[in-house]
C-alpha cells in the first residue's frame, strides 16, 4: 500500500484531521499489540539495514578521511594511471557496449525463429557465472599457451603478441572487450524490451509518410527510446564503475599494474599493501564522479517519462 | 499505555538489534576454554593432516578445544588483514608470509600480544636468524620484542628441470660456482630445446612480477645478498639507501634482472606472476629452471616419482667474488592478536606448537616443505638429511645449517610496506616497459622507499 493510499484510508476512519495529527493518531491508536507488531516487522530490515548498509558505509568514510591518505594516493603514479583507465574504461566499455546493444536490439527485433535462437545464444555470457567465463578469457589470451595464439600458430605459423602480459593498451583492450561481451547481451535484452513497447502504429504512420528505414530510427525509435538509452548508460556507467571481476580477473591490473581501475586498485591497496585506510580511500575517490552520475540519474528518473 | 511514537519504535528496534551485537562476545566469554585458530592451509595435504593431528594431540593433552579453520593462502591474508583492522580477532593466527605482510605493520601499531614469554625460554634453542626474524618493533613502547613464536623457516633454493638440461646438451655438474655465471649457464638451453621442438620453453624463471606478494621481493633480496646489498637496512632498523655498495647493489640486480628479461630469457607473463604462477610454469616445463621459496615445487610431484626424480633442487652458488651468499631466511609461526578473547588457551597452544618435538613432528609429517626454527630438530632426526631423498639434504643444508640473514622486515616495518608495493617488480616494469635505465629505475625505488620508511622512525637506545 502506497502512503498515500494509506493516509487516505486513516482520514476515513479519522475525518477532520490534519496530516500531522493523522500521523500521530496512526502510529499511536490500537493496543499494545501493534506496537509489538511493529517493532518486529521494522527490526529485521533496521538491523540488515543497520548491519550491512549504514555501518559500512559510516566505518567506510571514518577509515578514508583523512587527507594525508589523499595525499599519499594522488603521489602514488600507479593511482594516476588508474584513473585514466577508470576514465577509459567507463568511456569506451560502456558507449560501446550501450550502442552496440542499442543496435542489436533492432537486429533482435525481427521475428524470424532463428533470429530468436540467435538471441538466446547471445544473451548466454550474460547468463552465465562471470567468475568462469573471465578466468577462461584470461587462460585464452595466455601469451605462451593460450587458445588465441596457440590456433594462430598452429594456422599460420605466427607468434602473437602476449596479450596481457606486455603492452597496457592490449591488455586494458582485451579487458573491455571482456566487459562488452559479458554485459552487452543484458543491456541488449533491456532495450529489446523498450523497442517492443513502442507502438507498430508509430512506424506504420511513418512508413505511410515513406519514411526510409533510417528516417524511422532516427525520427521514431531514437527520441521514443532517448530517455531509456540514457537512463540506462547512467545506470551501466555506475555499475561498471565499480566492476571488479572483468579487470581482475581478466588482467589481473596487469601488466606491470598498468590496468588496474579504481575498483580493483582499492583492493590491491587494501589487501596486498596490508593498508585498508588506503584501499577505502582509492574507492572513496570515486565519489566525485558517482555522486554526480547518481544525482543525474534520480533527476532523469523523477523527470523522465519511462512509459513509451 | 506507552504512546507510540515513531521515534520510539524505530529508537527500541535499533536497541532491540544492537542487543544481539552487544550480547556475542559475552557469550563467546562463556567458553574461555576454547581458543580460535586461524592457519594456512597447506600446500600439500600431508601438512593439514600434521596439523590436525597435532590439534588432536594437543587437545588430548589439555582438556582445552581448539576451533580452527584451515584457510587458503590469500583468502586468509585478507581475513587476517580484515580482522586486525576490525578488531574482531581469532586467539591464534599462523600465515606463511606473516613475518612480510602483517606481523612487522602491527607489532608496529601496538596491535599485537608481546610473546616473549614463549620465545625467550627457547632463546638458546632457536636458530639466532629465526629469533632474530620475530623480535619487531613497537611504536608504542619504544622497544623490540617478540611478535610471533617461530616454529617454522623457508630460504629459496634453485629448481631445476635435470632432464630439460640434458636434452639441451648441459651438465648440472659443470654448473659455475659464482652467481652471475650460474644464471647465465642455463641461458643456451633455451634456444636447444626449443631447436628440438619446446617452442614455449624459456630458461629462466626470473620474477620481475609486479604481482607477488612474496616471490618477487624475495627473489630480489636474494640477488642484493649476492651483490652485498643486504646492509639496505641495518638490524638497528635504520635504512642506508644512498650508500654506494647498496646503490652499486640494486643497479646490479635491476640491470641482470631486467635484461635477461629484453634478452627473452624469462617467460613474458613473468612480469604478472603470482607466487603460484612460477612453480605452475615449472611444472608445464615452461622453465628450465628457477629460484623460489622451500621446496613446494618439488613436493607438489611427490607422488609421481619419475617427475619428483627429475627435478633437482641446489644451494646457491657463491657471489661473484667466490665468497658464499648467505640465504636471506623467512621466519614464520603464530601470533596472538591483541583483542583476542582466550589469550591463555592461545598462549599455551602455541607454547606446545613450538616445543621442538611437536614442531618437528609436525614439520616432518608436512613432508619438510618448511623447516624447523630450533636446528636441533633437523640434527636429532636422520630423515631431515636423509639423502635418498632428492630434495630435502640441500634445502636443509641452505636453509638450517648454511649461514642465513633475516629480511629486512624484521628490522623495519616500512620495509613490508615497501615489499607489499611491489617496488622492485615496478623498477623491473619501467626499465622492461618504460625503456629506464636500472639507474633510473633504482634511483625512483629508493626514493619511493625512502618515503615509505620515512614514516617508520625507529628510536635508537
Amino acid at each position: 500500500m502506497s502512503s498515500t493510499t494509506f493516509f487516505t484510508a486513516a482520514r476515513r476512519t479519522f475525518p477532520g484531521s490534519s496530516l500531522g495529527e493523522l500521523r500521530r493518531r496512526v502510529w499511536q491508536r490500537g493496543p499494545s499489540s501493534e506496537f509489538t507488531w511493529a517493532v518486529a516487522f521494522v527490526v529485521p530490515y533496521i538491523a540488515v539495514f543497520a548491519a550491512f548498509v549504514a555501518y559500512p558505509v559510516v566505518y567506510g568514510l571514518w577509515m578514508g578521511h583523512k587527507p594525508s591518505l589523499y595525499t599519499e594516493l594522488f603521489s602514488d603514479p600507479i593511482y594516476v594511471n588508474t584513473v585514466v583507465n577508470t576514465v577509459i574504461y567507463l568511456g569506451i566499455g560502456v558507449n560501446l557496449k550501450m550502442f552496440g546493444a542499442l543496435l542489436l536490439s533492432g537486429f533482435f527485433m525481427r521475428r524470424s525463429w532463428w533470429t530468436k535462437g540467435l538471441l538466446l545464444i547471445y544473451v548466454l555470457p550474460w547468463a552465465v557465472p562471470a567468475l568462469p567465463t573471465f578466468l577462461s578469457i584470461h587462460w585464452m589470451l595466455n601469451g605462451q599457451w593460450g587458445l588465441i595464439n596457440n590456433t594462430l600458430w598452429d594456422l599460420f605459423h605466427i607468434d602473437g603478441p602476449g596479450w596481457l602480459e606486455t603492452s597496457r593498451w592490449l591488455a586494458l583492450g582485451s579487458v573491455i572487450a571482456s566487459h562488452i561481451w559479458k554485459w552487452m547481451p543484458f543491456w541488449t535484452v533491456i532495450l529489446l524490451a523498450g523497442r517492443m513497447a513502442i507502438p507498430q502504429e508509430v512506424y506504420d504512420a511513418a512508413a505511410i509518410d515513406g519514411a526510409t528505414g533510417f528516417q524511422r530510427f532516427f525520427y521514431v525509435t531514437l527520441p521514443l527510446l532517448g530517455s531509456l538509452y540514457l537512463i540506462c548508460t547512467l545506470l551501466s556507467t555506475v555499475f561498471t564503475l565499480g566492476d571488479f571481476n572483468s579487470v581482475y580477473f581478466v588482467s589481473g591490473g596487469g601488466p606491470a599494474l598498468s590496468t588496474h581501475v579504481l575498483a580493483t586498485l582499492g583492493i590491491r591497496d587494501a589487501f596486498q599493501i596490508a593498508r585498508p585506510d588506503l584501499g577505502v580511500a582509492t574507492v572513496m575517490s570515486a565519489l566525485p564522479l558517482m555522486i554526480p552520475l547518481i544525482i543525474l540519474l534520480m533527476r532523469k528518473l523523477r523527470t523522465t517519462d519511462i512509459q513509451l | 499505555m506507552r504512546k507510540l511514537s515513531r521515534r520510539r519504535v524505530i529508537g527500541d528496534s535499533l536497541g532491540l538489534a544492537a542487543a544481539g551485537i552487544v550480547a556475542r562476545p559475552f557469550l563467546a566469554k562463556a567458553a574461555a576454554k576454547t581458543a580460535s585458530v586461524w592457519w594456512t592451509q597447506g600446500f600439500v595435504p600431508e601438512e593439514d593432516a600434521a596439523f590436525r593431528a597435532m590439534v588432536a594431540d594437543y587437545e588430548k593433552q589439555s582438556g582445552n578445544t581448539i576451533d580452527y579453520s584451515l584457510i587458503p593462502f590469500a583468502p586468509l591474508m585478507q581475513k587476517v588483514i580484515s580482522s586486525l583492522t576490525s578488531g574482531d580477532v581469532p586467539d591464534v593466527i599462523s600465515h606463511d608470509i606473516q613475518d612480510q605482510q602483517v606481523v612487522p605493520q602491527n607489532a608496529w601499531n601496538d596491535r599485537l600480544l608481546d610473546l616473549s614469554d614463549i620465545v625467550e625460554p627457547l632463546k638458546s634453542q632457536l636458530h639466532s636468524t629465526a629469533y632474530l626474524g620475530s623480535r619487531f618493533y613497537n611504536n608504542v613502547t619504544k622497544q623490540r620484542a617478540a611478535y610471533q613464536a617461530p616454529y617454522k623457516t623457508q630460504v629459496l633454493p634453485f629448481h631445476v628441470w635435470g632432464s630439460l638440461v640434458e636434452k639441451a646438451g648441459l651438465k648440472l655438474a659443470d654448473a659455475p660456482k659464482t652467481w652471475d655465471a650460474f644464471w647465465d649457464y642455463f641461458k643456451p638451453a633455451q634456444e636447444k630445446l626449443r631447436g628440438q621442438g619446446m617452442r614455449g620453453v624459456y630458461s629462466l624463471g626470473l620474477q620481475p612480477t609486479t604481482n607477488g606478494p612474496a616471490d618477487g621481493n624475495q627473489m630480489f633480496t636474494y640477488f642484493l645478498a649476492a651483490h652485498h646489498g643486504m646492509g639496505i637496512v641495518t638490524p638497528d632498523g635504520r635504512p642506508h639507501l644512498d650508500e654506494p655498495a647498496v646503490k652499486a647493489a640494486v643497479i646490479k640486480a635491476i640491470t641482470y634482472i631486467t635484461t635477461a628479461y629484453k634478452q627473452g630469457y624469462v617467460p613474458p607473463g613473468a612480469l604478472d606472476w603470482s607466487d603460484a604462477d612460477d612453480n605452475n610454469a615449472f611444472h608445464a616445463k615452461q622453465i628450465v629452471m628457477d629460484l623460489d621459496g622451500t621446496i613446494s615445487t618439488e613436493l607438489a610431484m611427490i607422488h609421481d616419482p619419475e617427475k619428483y626424480n627429475d627435478a633437482v633442487t641446489l644451494g646457491l652458488p657463491n657471489d661473484n667474488s667466490g665468497k658464499p651468499i648467505p640465504s636471506p631466511l623467512g621466519v614464520s609461526g603464530a601470533f596472538i592478536p591483541k583483542g583476542a578473547k582466550s589469550v591463555e588457551v592461545a598462549k599455551e597452544f602455541i607454547t606446545y606448537v613450538v616445543q621442538p618435538q611437536v614442531a618437528g613432528a609436525y614439520l616432518k609429517a608436512g613432508l619438510g616443505r618448511w623447516l624447523p626454527a630450533i636446528p636441533d630438530i633437523v640434527k636429532n632426526d636422520p630423515w631431515w638429511t636423509d639423502p635418498k631423498d632428492p630434495h630435502r639434504l640441500s634445502y636443509v643444508t641452505q636453509g638450517v645449517l648454511g649461514d642465513t640473514v633475516p629480511y629486512h622486515y624484521a628490522f623495519n616495518p616500512g620495509w613490508a610496506e615497501a615489499n607489499a608495493a611491489q617496488i622492485w617488480g615496478s623498477a623491473h616494469a619501467n626499465v622492461i616497459r618504460e625503456n629506464m635505465t636500472p639507474q633510473a629505475a633504482a634511483e625512483a625505488a629508493l626514493k619511493r622507499i625512502s618515503d615509505i620508511l620515512a614514516k617508520y622512525p625507529i628510536a635508537q637506545t
